[in-house]
This record gives C-alpha cells, structure tokens and sequence, in this order.
C-alpha cells in the first residue's frame, strides 16, 4: 500500500470499490431472493412484503425503501470518490456506514427462517440463512473502513478522524449507530420501526428536562430538585385538567409554576449566594414533602380525552419526539446565537472575566434557573400526559437520569462547555441501551451493571478525545 | 503512557462488557428467596381453601392450615390490662405517598372510627426504604405507642426493631409484607401467595390459551411479595400449564416510565411470539396495560396483574384489560386494626382459629400466626366500577 | 478599628469561635434541640440520643472521607452503591463462597476499598471528573452488587455478628463508639497534619498545589480510596444492624451524606470545612428527624423541615459570615 509520497497519485483499484459494493448490492437486492427462497418463484418486492405479517411489517417496508436508496448513495458516492482524489477517505468512511446500514437492513429482509428468538429455544439462527451475500458484503464494508484507515500516497489534505470525532455529539451518535447495528444484527426485531420510534419518544420528556440541566450546568451551577418538581408539576397538570380546565391551560400552568420555583431556587442561588447544590438539595426535599402532604399518594386519573398530548401523533410522529427535537435545536441555535447564550458559557468559563466584561452574573442565574423551571415543566406535561393514570409519587431518581444525560453529553460540571445536542442525544444512548441489552439476552441481573460500564465508557471515549484534541 | 492506560481500561471495559454475553443468562428466574413452593391444585375457580390437601403432597408439610402451632412472638407483661380502653395505634406502611397505601390507611381509619376506642396515624418514609423505616418504628416505641401496624420492606431486617417493639409491651401486627414470624404477634395476610399465583396464572390460561408465552413486569427481585408470587407462579405454571412459555422477567421499580418502556421493550422484543405479560405492582400493571394500548395490541396481548380498581379503571372499562388480580386494601388495613383489637382486648390469643373482624365476620388464622383476608379478588368489567380505592 | 495590631484576647477568641461556622452551626442545633425538648418529654433522654447515635452511625463514617472529598473540591457520589457492594460481597464469599466469617467481613470491606480505589485511579490517572467517575459507578457498583446476589439475600449470621450492629458496649452502642474514635482521629488528621493541610491546599488551587510540589494525584488517590473503605465499613455495620444482606443497601445514602457535610460548613467549591462542622450537620439532621416524629410531625412533613433548614442554615452562615467579614 505503501507508496513513495512524491510520486503523483494514480488511481488505486480500492477506490473503485464504491462503486464495486454498490453493484453488489442492487445485484443482492433483485437476485438473492431467487438463491434464498427458491419456492417462492420469480419474487418481486410485493410479493416478499405480503408474506410477512403485518404485525412487524414496518422494518421490512423500511428496509425495502432503504436498501435501493443506499446502494445509490454508495453508488453516487463511489463515483465522486474515484473523481475527488481528495475527498476519499471521508467519502470511503461514509460509504462503510452506508454499507453496514444497508446490510443491516438486507439481513432483516432476505433471511428466509422465520425468526425464533434463542429465549424460546427455537434453532434457525437468522446468521445462518443468509448465505454468501452477507459475507461479501461484510468484506466490502471492512475493506472500505481499512481503505479511509490505511495510509495513501496522496494525503487527503482536509479529512482527518480526529476532527470527524472532534465533539462528544459525534462521538456518542458513532456509539449509538454503533449499538443499533450491533443489537440490530444479533436480533433483528431491535430495528423494527415500533422498538426504534419506542426508544425515541420513551426518554423524551428526560432529555427536555436535561435541556434545563445542561444549561445550568453550563453556567456552573446544578439542580438535584428536578425528579420532586416534575411529579408535582405532573399531578397539578393533571388535576387541573381533571378539574375542566381546558387542555392547553392544562399545559401551561406547569410551565408557569416550574418557573416559579425556579425562580425562587435562582433568587437564593443569586442574590442570597447559597450554592445551588445546597438550594436544591433541600428543593427536592421540600416540593417532595408538599407533593405527599397535598394528593396523599392519590393518583390522578379521568382526564379528559384531549389531555394526553404524549400519545398524539401529528404526521404519525410521536408527540415527545417532535417536542425533543424542536425544543434542542431551538435551544442549541439560542445557545449559540443570542448573547444571553453565549454569557451562559461566559459564565461557566470563567466568572470572574464574565463579571468584568459587564454581564451581570445575578440576572444569568436567576434567567438559567427560571428557564430550567420551565423546562422542568415541559418535562412533567410530557410525563404526566403519556398515560391514563398519573402517579403521584415522583419517578424515582429521575434527578440522576438527567444529570447522567447531562454529563454524558459532554457538558463539563466545572461549567463552560457542552451543548444541549449532546445531552439529547445521550438520553437517547442511554434508552436504547437499556433496551439492547433485553433484546440481546444480557441476565437480567447484570443489567444495570454493563448499563453502568456503557456509560462509563462513553465517558472515557469522550475524555479520550478531548486529550487527544489537547495534544 | 496515559493514553495506552485509558486505552487499556476502554479494552478492559468492553471485554467486561462481553462477559454477560457470553454467559447463558437466560434461564428462568423464579423467586430469589430459598423457602418452598405450595402450588395449589389445578383448575379453574377460587375454591383454594378446599384443594390445599393436594399440594401437600410435595413433602412441604410445613404450611398445612390450622394444624401449625403458633409461631408469632409475644410482647412482655404490661402492668396493666388495656382491654376495652383507648389505645393508640401508629402504622408504619413501607412507604407514604402511594396509592395502594393510601388505601390501606383509609381502611384502618374506618376500622378506627367504628370502634370509637382507637387511634391510629399513619408514618412511614417518602422512600420504600429499609433503614428509614427501620428509624420510624423505633421513634415510635420511643414515643410510647399501644401497637404498631407495619408493612415491611425486609422480612428480616426489620425484625430486630419489632422484637425490640415486643420486648417494650408493645403489641406488634403486620399486613401486606411479611416480618420473620416470631417478630410479630400476627401478621394479616391478604391473600396467601399461592392462591395469588393461581389466580393470574388461571387468568392468563383461559384467556390467550394454556400454551401462551409470557413475560413478566415486576418492581425488583429483591422485593420479597413479588419474589414469592413469581415463585409460586412458576411452581403451579410448571405443574398446571407445562405448555406455558416463561419468556423472559423485568425489573422496572415502582417507576411509572420504566414499567412503560419494559413492557414496550418485551412486546417488541418478542412481537406476536408473546401472547401475555404479567405485571406484578400497581404501578407496572396499569403502565403495561398503556404499553399494550399504545401498540394498539390489546386483544393479541393480555396483561394480567396485580393493581388497585382505581388506577385500571381506564384499561378495563376499554377492554384492554379483562381481570385484574387484588385483595381490597382497604379492607386489608380495617382487619389490620381489628385484630390489634383483638389482640389487645384478648380475644384473640395463640391457638386460635378465627377473629372477628367487625364488617368483614370471621377471618381464619392460617400457618400459625397468620389471619387470613379471604381469596383474592378479581376485578373485571362487571365489578371494577363498585369500587373506589 | 486600632492602628496597631494587638495580640488577640481572650474574647476575641471566644468571637472567634461563635462566628465560625461551626458555631454558628451549633447554636443552630442548641436552639433546635431546647426547641424539640419543649414539645416532647421523650426526646432529650439518654437512651433517645444513644439510639440516634446508633442510627447515624453509617451516615457519619461517610461522611468524614466526603468531607475531605469535598474540600478538596471533588464528591464522591456513589458512596451508597459502595455500601451495597460492600455488603453484598460480605453476605455472599460467607454463604456462596463458603469464607469464614471473619474473613468474609474483610472481604466485603476490601471490596469496598478497591471501589473506591477505581474510582480514585480514574480520577487521577485518566482525569475523569469526580462527579461524572462517581455517577458512573453509582450505576456500576449497584449493577455488580445486583448481578453478584442474584437477587439473594444472606441472613442468618452467628450471635457474635450482630454485636457491632445492634449490641452495646459500656452501656453505649459498639457502633457509635468506632464512630466517636473515627472521628476525632480523623478531625485531628485533617486540621493538624501535613495531609490535611495539603487537601485544603488542592481545594483552594489545585494547580497552585501542583506546582508548589504536593503530591496531588496521591493525595486523591488516597481520599477517594479511604472512602470506599469507609463505605466498605458502614455496609458491614449496616448488615450488622439489620441481620440481612439487600443489594439496595445504602441506595440514596449519598444525598442524606453531602447534605450533612455541607450542611456543616464545608463549600462545595472547596477549600474549606472541616470534621467538626460535619459532626454537627450529621448529628443535627438526625436529631431534627428523631426530634419532629416525636414531636408528632409525620415524615412528609419532616423533610420538608429538614429541607428548609439546610438553606436557612447555609443562609444565616452566609450572612454572618460576611458581616464578619465587613467589619
């Protein structure tokens, strides 16, 4: 592979294998069924689709839509690599991804066993069936990972690993990339389109409340109140509407209240100087306190058939995923754009040059805590409105939920750096994790402790790279 | 150097990761506790009181009715008599601010004001938490109550405060979860756990068929009521309904959301190879019966469990779900304080077979030192609405 | 106020004192205690107090190594899946593994120390924040304290077992006597020693303690490990305590600790604080708790209190102390 660095650069067979993978996979996509399931005749798509039950059909209608598609991107992108010496290994990275997307996606489509998960002790793996495609293709994805790895006469002058890795939101999207098609191809059924849009919307409500807690965090501060604020801002959502107050009203008032404690919580923490970790120490205590005293462990139910907001589904989209996703690119472009967003990370990063440079540190307290209150509140509208019935008794540890997303994604606790797309989306490493490890059959008793280590190491790679970028 | 050490942890990491992999973790769980199963008979109906003489076949002579001396404990010699006086009774259930709990309390406070000559507070911690109750119990012998009421959240770690409770005269009583018997004068049982398992394994029989497969939802593993119905489950299942399939059991806490996403995780992870899921809190039962609704699964996948009336009315009322397994709470706590009355007043003493407990009539003492509520209850569509707890 | 600088007399020691934050503290806790001692005769006895001394006895072992942790500007938060591990492992090498119990408690300690341990070699080593590195094996130690019982408790122990937990010596509860003597060595280490002067230094600038010469990453690595050993020895006193062994042993003992450490004065940002103000803050927290059950508070309402005091606490500490420093 080596190759004298002068020397001009002449095209090397590998960078054709773009295009190569590609006509593999078109030519797996219309002739592998034929090989697999030869009783079925000359099987078109609609054929194949209508011998599945409609019960999991989603991942195979997906998988039908997807796999043309990627073939093409690969195709498309194996061209450009043979025409753009220089943006081959980045183009070569994503053509891998592309493949093992596609891959995966092929191996849900064309086995031929119906599946038996090993709990039931059935035999017929789904590895087993799928004949000689699978391991080309898996060759071809390894080689074009080895091709962006391996060194090449002419160094691509922009594209570098490290800067493809080069924040903590890359890194856990690689991870969560990583576990789905890892789980995906131990159990298939992890990629149907119910399990995926279940593990979206089921942290949901945990990651808008981590947008609170990341800014806070960010600005140095913490708030261990949120688990005690959100289920009683849940039971007064939920009171209200069963009162007759009109749905949206029933969806505000959280908001309005989770601002208001945050209010009182930013006011001790600015004006009184009481550490936030005191403050809200005692927060959580106290609201939890009142929560028990007021409803006496009554659960909330009848409200009425419009409340639940969680369980719509606008465009077939679950509600809390339209809600994250909204509320964290709202949140990052304010982050990065508005001048209050950026005294956040002035804050945190140093307080004394923000205290100088004339940003008033009071005022950003008490805005980051009451915006954090109402966060709490979208928080708890999204939980309380997901079921029937809403216990009154706050989800346990919640508070450490978010802090973990929080921290996960990337904010530093001494203030200044992180964003809140990290913290999203390591609530939703976190969701699919405990998920993956049901699907793959980890003992139910080890559960928590390989949840424990994954995020563990999702720290260390985070650290890694930032050492890395130090250097 | 520091890198290859990071890098070496990360590898160590992974391969620890691996290790629960490799192993087959998969075996059927069935209670974590070593005592013995008692199934009762096969068959539908509730007439578990009568077929009981079956089950004693397996050896375990141990739980026969009536024939077991009594094994419960005895506060020391009071000065003096209290029969028929006023007495303050404080109850110490494994957590406040739960639903199930405060219906336990609303009982006692009826049981209390129809005997005109008790008092009874509820306290316990905010958290299902060993060593705070552990705490409260000795505030209160301190603070010098006539009886003490619990639900434990240990059998055994509570006992020491309640021998010490017995040991100040106090007159100690539990329900819902058990003590180490001689740590307690009687313990009011709502329900025995083999007449439980046998309810919801029935249940989920005659509806998806005696060949179903099933995953459980239940709060942990550790947790002594769910360990023993699990088991007992397991031991009628495997000697009733062999052709059952024991897929797979969860932990999700007492935790809304978890409930929610484990039952979502078993219906995805197992599709139509999964005809039911068992739910074994009231909080997993009504957040499994969600789960199943929101698929838009109801029908193909039936959740039975254990839950109060209130928090299933929506599942039921829909159809969604057709039985829900449960004693009456509030009647469980009304009993509760009845035989501390009894205790008290000495009208109930070791030896004897049956308490009257005001509008409940004679309640049986089984194994010993235990007063038994009755069978349990199966709420459906028919009843659900008759009740509001 | 004068130009020339006096050595200081007796009372300006004596102000010295009740404007510290310990106390300040103290008063707060005198004035509690005269305050629950009105409402309920049953509170302020010998065998009341003695019992609570059991009680805190766990919370108060943690707290002392939290102190130093805390001081030195980190925390340590899985201190209470520790505990469980820590019991766990002592429950089971005596019943599974077949160790002699003497030998099975040393194992269930050293297990705890070599947590902690972990956690201190990540910090140091690889640089992890403490808090991210404790909420990551706060998961961690509850998982393998899980997997390790399969969800089996160990119980039954001999007689002799049960004599730290629940027996007495010299009328006093074994227990609180270990928690006397921790104590006070370790108030004396931190306030007299080179090592506690060092972790003041680490709080207050850790850079500027690096370049003066301190050993930082020992220093650390030895806090971290002294509390999972501590951890270690409260989950032996625990099941010592409660005759069982539960791997949720110790869940959410973490808050009850950093409560009453900051509770005694210590910053959270580091650099001050000290033993005797978290004595304090664990003793008036436990007696507050006692004290409004007695008093005929239900625990609903209790930790509302308890909440309220720690900021108002924390308040008035502020306030005064700054008026100190006004002046």
């Amino acid at each position: 592979m080596k190759k004298d660095k002068a020397a001009p650069a002449p095209r090397h067979t590998l960078d054709f294998l773009g295009i190569a993978l590609a006509v593999v996979i078109i030519g797996a996509y219309f002739l592998l069924p034929f090989i697999t399931q030869p009783g079925r005749g000359p099987s078109t798509v609609a054929v194949l689709t209508e011998s599945k039950k409609a019960n999991e059909l989603g991942i195979f209608k997906t998988g039908l839509e997807v796999l043309p598609l990627a073939a093409l991107g690969m195709l498309l992108l194996g061209i450009w690599n043979v025409l753009v010496p220089g943006a081959a290994r980045a183009i070569s990275l994503l053509l891998a991804l592309a493949g093992l997307l596609a891959l995966v996606y092929y191996i849900n489509f064309f086995r031929d066993t119906p599946l038996v998960s090993p709990a039931n002790g059935g035999e017929g793996t789904v590895m087993g069936s799928l004949g000689m495609a699978f391991w080309i293709m898996l060759g071809a994805s390894a080689v074009a990972v080895l091709q962006a790895l391996i060194p090449r006469a002419v160094p691509a002058p922009r594209y570098r690993l490290a800067k493809l890795f080069g924040n903590q939101e890359s890194v856990i999207l690689f991870g969560l990339l990583l576990l789905v098609i890892v789980v995906g191809l131990a159990n298939p059924r992890y990629l149907q389109e119910r399990n995926i849009s279940d593990n979206l919307a089921g942290n949901a409500y945990i990651a808008v409340a981590a947008l609170g807690m990341t800014m806070v965090i960010i600005t140095g501060n913490i708030d261990i109140s949120v688990g005690s604020l959100v289920g009683l801002l849940a039971v007064v959502s939920g009171r209200l509407a069963v009162a007759g107050a009109p749905a949206p009203l029933a969806w505000l008032v959280p908001l309005v209240v989770g601002g208001g404690f945050g209010a009182l919580i930013g006011f001790l923490v600015a004006y009184l100087r009481i550490p936030s970790i005191v403050v809200t120490l005692g927060m959580l205590s106290i609201i939890k306190g009142i929560l028990i005293i007021w409803v006496q462990g009554e659960r909330v139910t009848d409200m009425p058939a419009g409340y639940f907001l969680s369980q719509m589904r606008p465009l077939g989209i679950p509600m809390p995923i339209i809600i994250m996703v909204v509320l964290t690119i709202g949140v990052a472009l304010w982050m990065r754009y508005s001048a209050t967003g950026r005294a956040f990370y002035a804050l945190g990063g140093n307080a004394e040059a923000a205290r100088l440079s004339g940003l008033s540190r009071r005022r950003l307290v008490m805005t980051v805590f009451v915006l954090n209150g109402v966060f709490v509140g979208v928080a708890s509208v999204m939980y309380s409105t997901q079921f029937n019935i809403i216990q009154a008794t706050p989800p346990p540890a919640l508070e450490l939920s978010v802090i973990t997303a929080s921290v996960v994604g990337g904010v530093s606790i001494l203030g200044g750096t992180g964003t809140v797309v990290g913290s999203t989306m390591a609530t939703l490493l976190l969701n699919f994790i405990r998920s993956a490890m049901i699907f793959i059959n980890i003992s139910p008793f080890w559960l928590k402790a390989v949840q424990g280590l994954l995020i563990l190491a999702t720290v260390l790679a985070d650290l890694l790279r930032r050492r890395r970028q130090r250097l | 150097m520091k890198k290859g050490f990071a890098l070496a942890v990360i590898l160590a990491l992974l391969v620890m990761v691996g290790l629960p992999l490799s192993a087959d973790g998969h075996e059927r769980w069935d209670g974590a506790d070593d005592l013995a199963v008692n199934p009762l008979a096969c068959g539908m109906g509730d007439a578990m009181m009568e077929d009981d003489s079956d089950a004693m076949m397996d050896g375990d002579a141990g739980e026969d009715m009536g024939m077991v001396e009594y094994d419960g404990g005895q506060p020391a010699m009071m000065d003096m008599d209290m029969a028929g006086m006023d007495i303050t009774l404080v109850d110490v259930p494994k957590l406040v601010g739960i639903g199930y709990f405060a219906a336990t309390t609303l009982g006692q406070k009826q049981a209390a004001e129809e005997l005109g000559n008790v008092n009874v507070t509820t306290d316990a911690p905010t958290e299902a938490n060993i060593d705070d109750q552990i705490q409260v119990i000795d505030t209160y012998i301190t603070q010098g109550v006539d009886g003490i009421l619990f639900a434990a959240n240990d059998p055994v770690a509570i006992a020491p405060v309640l021998r010490k409770a017995l040991e100040a005269g106090i007159h100690v009583v539990g329900y819902d979860a058990n003590s180490e018997p001689d740590a307690r004068e009687w313990f009011v049982n709502q329900a025995e756990f083999n007449g439980i398992a046998k309810a919801l394994v029935d249940s989920l029989a005659d509806q998806m068929g005696a060949d179903a497969a099933f995953g459980i939802v239940t709060s942990t593993f550790t947790t002594p009521n769910q360990a023993r119905w699990i088991a007992e489950m397991w031991a009628y299942a495997s000697e009733c309904y062999p052709d059952l399939t024991w897929l797979e059991t969860l932990e999700a806490q007492e935790d809304a959301v978890l409930s929610f996403q484990q039952a979502q995780t078993l219906i995805n992870k197992y599709g139509e190879d999964m005809d039911g899921i068992f739910a074994m809190t009231s909080v997993a039962t009504p957040n499994s019966a969600d789960a199943v609704q929101q698929a838009g699964l109801c029908g193909d996948i039936a959740v039975v469990g254990l839950a109060t009336p209130n928090g299933m009315k929506p599942y039921v009322n829909d159809g969604c779900v057709r039985d829900v397994v449960l004693w009456n709470p509030v009647d469980l706590g009304y009993a509760a304080v009845y035989v501390t009355r009894a205790v008290v007043d000495g009208e109930l003493m070791p030896g004897d077979s049956s308490v009257m407990a005001g509008r409940l009539g004679e309640l049986m003492v089984v194994n010993g030192s235990e007063v038994l509520l009755g069978p349990p209850f199966v709420f459906n569509a028919d009843n659900i609405n008759d009740f509001d707890f | 106020m004068q130009s020339a600088p006096r050595n200081p007399t007796r009372v300006d020691k004596l102000r010295h004192y009740l404007i510290s934050q310990e106390g300040v503290l103290f008063f707060i806790m005198l004035v509690s205690v005269l305050l629950l001692a009105t409402r309920t005769d049953k509170f302020l006895t010998v065998d009341n107090l003695l019992q609570q001394g059991r009680f805190m006895t766990e919370v108060g072992l943690i707290a002392i190594p939290m102190t130093y942790i805390i001081i030195t500007g980190g925390i340590d938060l899985s201190v209470g899946s520790i505990m469980g591990l820590a019991a766990i492992v002592l429950g089971w090498s005596w019943q599974t593994l077949g160790f002699p119990l003497e030998l099975a408690i040393i194992t269930g300690v050293l297990s705890g120390t070599l947590a902690g341990f972990v956690n201190g070699l990540f910090i140091v080593r690889v640089g992890v924040p403490p808090l991210i590195m404790t909420l990551a094996t706060l998961a961690l130690f509850r998982g393998l304290a899980e997997g390790i019982s399969q969800a089996r408790s160990a119980r039954g122990y001999p007689e002799w077992f049960y004599q730290l937990g629940q027996g007495e010596l010299l009328g006093i509860p074994t227990q609180l006597w270990l928690l006397i003597v921790t104590v006070a060595v370790f108030g004396i280490v931190l306030a007299r020693t080179q090592l506690g002067r060092a972790l003041y230094a680490i709080g207050n600038n850790e850079t500027g303690a690096r370049f003066s010469g301190l050993t930082v990453n020992r220093y650390l690595l030895l806090i971290y490990t002294f509390s999972g050993f501590m951890a270690g020895v409260a989950g032996y006193i625990f099941v010592s305590r409660v005759s069982t062994t539960r791997s949720d042993m110790g869940a959410g003992i973490e808050l009850d600790v950093i409560a009453a450490v900051v509770l005694g004065g210590t910053s959270i940002f580091g650099g001050t604080g000290s033993i005797l103000g978290t004595t304090i803050g664990v003793v008036l927290i436990q007696l507050l708790k006692n004290g409004l059950t007695l008093s005929g508070l239900t625990s609903d309402a209790t930790i509302v209190v308890i909440g309220s005091v720690l900021i108002f606490a924390i308040l008035v500490n502020n306030f005064i102390l700054s008026r100190r420093g006004n002046s």
